[in-house]
């Protein structure tokens, strides 16, 4: 004959403990998982423009990044940045150059492209289409997702990598060529994958698309 | 504690992977920001550790103590500010590092002009004497590095006495003492005959920090009365709007 034993208060405790530890775990586990949870994605579609002919929608992993170009700052640069949006050349091009919470760089055409990717040398492409001058004299200010055209550590050799700051950077005022600012979605790029002790990522995040609204 | 402690060292690595902007821009560490709303667009930034520089890493400097850079940048700002943005962009002059106890391999200077860094490097500790005339000719090196093509040393060489000869550069040579000649016969200092980039440096310095031992110098001094000019008409020429002593 099977005794039957009798379950304790406290082993009921524990047991509802348990249980309530292994949803958490579980949850938890989705959560972390899926980076991109409880980020808005930003439909362009729903939201009014002043300049919708200056409006870009870069679109990574986490979303929609809403950005406004100031052809009237930074003339050559807008025109070369729109030029390479409308021949889709940004498309699965890597974030390859992440600092976290202070800026992601992506746009090397040549070295930085999710299917040749090239580590020993990205960063140093080029697009194609030859350097641009520096456009320095505009008192434009580097605030929070301001979006610039990186350059070598010379001036005038912006030619298609650009950059979006995280964090306001009032050095970069007269150093950096702006091409715009970041209207909605800053903080799905906080999402871009970093490394912590390399400011180069190991197998990055990709830009999906990068297009002019209009 | 142990386990703060330990939690601290396997954080440690993380918080210190953070970027280094001054250090991305002009290839400086340990530098911080002191001063970068100015009306000449200048940005001020001070060593808050010692730092080593060049191939070689034979330029040294250290950092300083609140008190003094506080002092000192009052009169760098001073100085500095009688150079307009315009004409500061034109020499590629953006950055000011203050530190103390500049040296290149072992030999103290008042400062080091970076041209490609669009950087100026200044011993806060060099000779109180001379220090002010001293921010002055280390920024004529930048104008020189910015438009050699400008000041001809070939015609500055022409200006002295046949006979005179410059050493064949700054440090190979004891002519180092910058006080103010008495009789300057063609030079302001003894530095001024080391070479004639240094001697260009010096009649600039004069020119930017007292005009009035200028003007008395070059009464009876008809060598340096032509350097003077040589100086004022070149500089002229890349900015018309240039002030010499405000």
């Amino acid at each position: 004959m099977i005794k039957k034993i009798k379950v304790t208060t406290l082993e009921r405790i524990l047991l509802i403990f348990v249980i309530i530890l292994a949803i958490f775990t579980f949850s938890s586990l989705i959560i972390l998982k899926n980076k991109c949870m409880f980020l808005e994605n930003y439909n362009p579609d729903k939201i009014k423009f002043s300049k919708p002919e200056n409006i870009a929608v870069l679109n990574v992993p986490c979303g929609n990044v809403i950005i406004e170009l100031y052809p009237d700052v930074s003339k050559n640069a807008v025109e070369r940045f729109k030029l390479l949006i409308n021949s889709k050349a940004y498309d699965e091009v890597a974030f390859h150059r992440v600092i976290k919470d202070k800026l992601v760089q992506a746009g090397d055409l040549e070295f930085g492209r999710k299917n040749s990717l090239d580590y020993g040398k990205i960063g140093t492409g080029a697009s194609g289409y030859g350097t641009i001058n520096s456009e320095l004299d505009s008192n434009f200010k580097f605030t929070k997702g301001s979006v610039g055209l990186a350059r070598t550590f010379k001036n005038n050799t912006e030619d298609s990598q650009f950059f979006i700051i995280l964090q306001d950077e009032p050095l970069f005022e007269g150093e950096y060529t702006p091409v715009g600012k970041v209207l909605y979605g800053l903080e799905i790029l906080n999402k871009i994958k970093y490394q912590d002790h390399s400011e180069y990522v190991l197998r990055p995040d990709f830009i999906n698309t990068l297009r002019m609204y209009e | 504690m142990r386990k703060f402690i330990i939690i601290f060292f396997l954080l440690f690595p993380i918080l210190s992977a953070k970027a280094d902007t001054i250090y991305n821009l002009i290839k400086i560490p340990n530098l911080k920001v002191y001063e970068i709303n100015t009306k000449n667009k200048i940005k001020y930034f001070y060593a808050s550790g010692g730092f080593r520089l060049g191939v070689e890493k034979n330029i040294e400097c250290f950092s300083s103590d609140v008190k003094s850079l506080s002092s000192k940048y009052q009169t760098i700002h001073k100085n500095i500010s009688q150079y307009s943005s315009n004409f500061l962009k034109k020499i590629n002059l953006k950055y000011i590092v203050m530190c103390e106890n500049l040296s290149i391999s072992g030999t103290s200077t008042a400062g080091i002009p970076n041209n490609l860094m669009k950087t100026l490097i200044i011993d806060i500790k060099f000779n109180k004497n001379y220090f002010e005339r001293s921010i002055h000719h280390e920024i004529f090196h930048m104008i020189n590095d910015s438009f050699s093509n400008i000041f001809d040393e070939k015609v500055w060489k022409s200006l002295n006495k046949k006979k005179f000869k410059y050493a064949e550069c700054s440090t190979c040579t004891d002519k180092i003492n910058l006080s103010t000649y008495n009789k300057t016969e063609g030079f302001f200092t003894e530095y001024s005959k080391s070479t004639a980039s240094e001697d260009m440096a010096e009649v600039f310095s004069y020119l930017m920090f007292d005009k009035n031992i200028v003007g008395e110098k070059i009464i009876n001094d008809i060598i340096l009365k032509k350097k003077v000019f040589f100086l004022k008409e070149n500089i002229l020429k890349i900015d018309s709007k240039f002030k010499f002593d405000d």
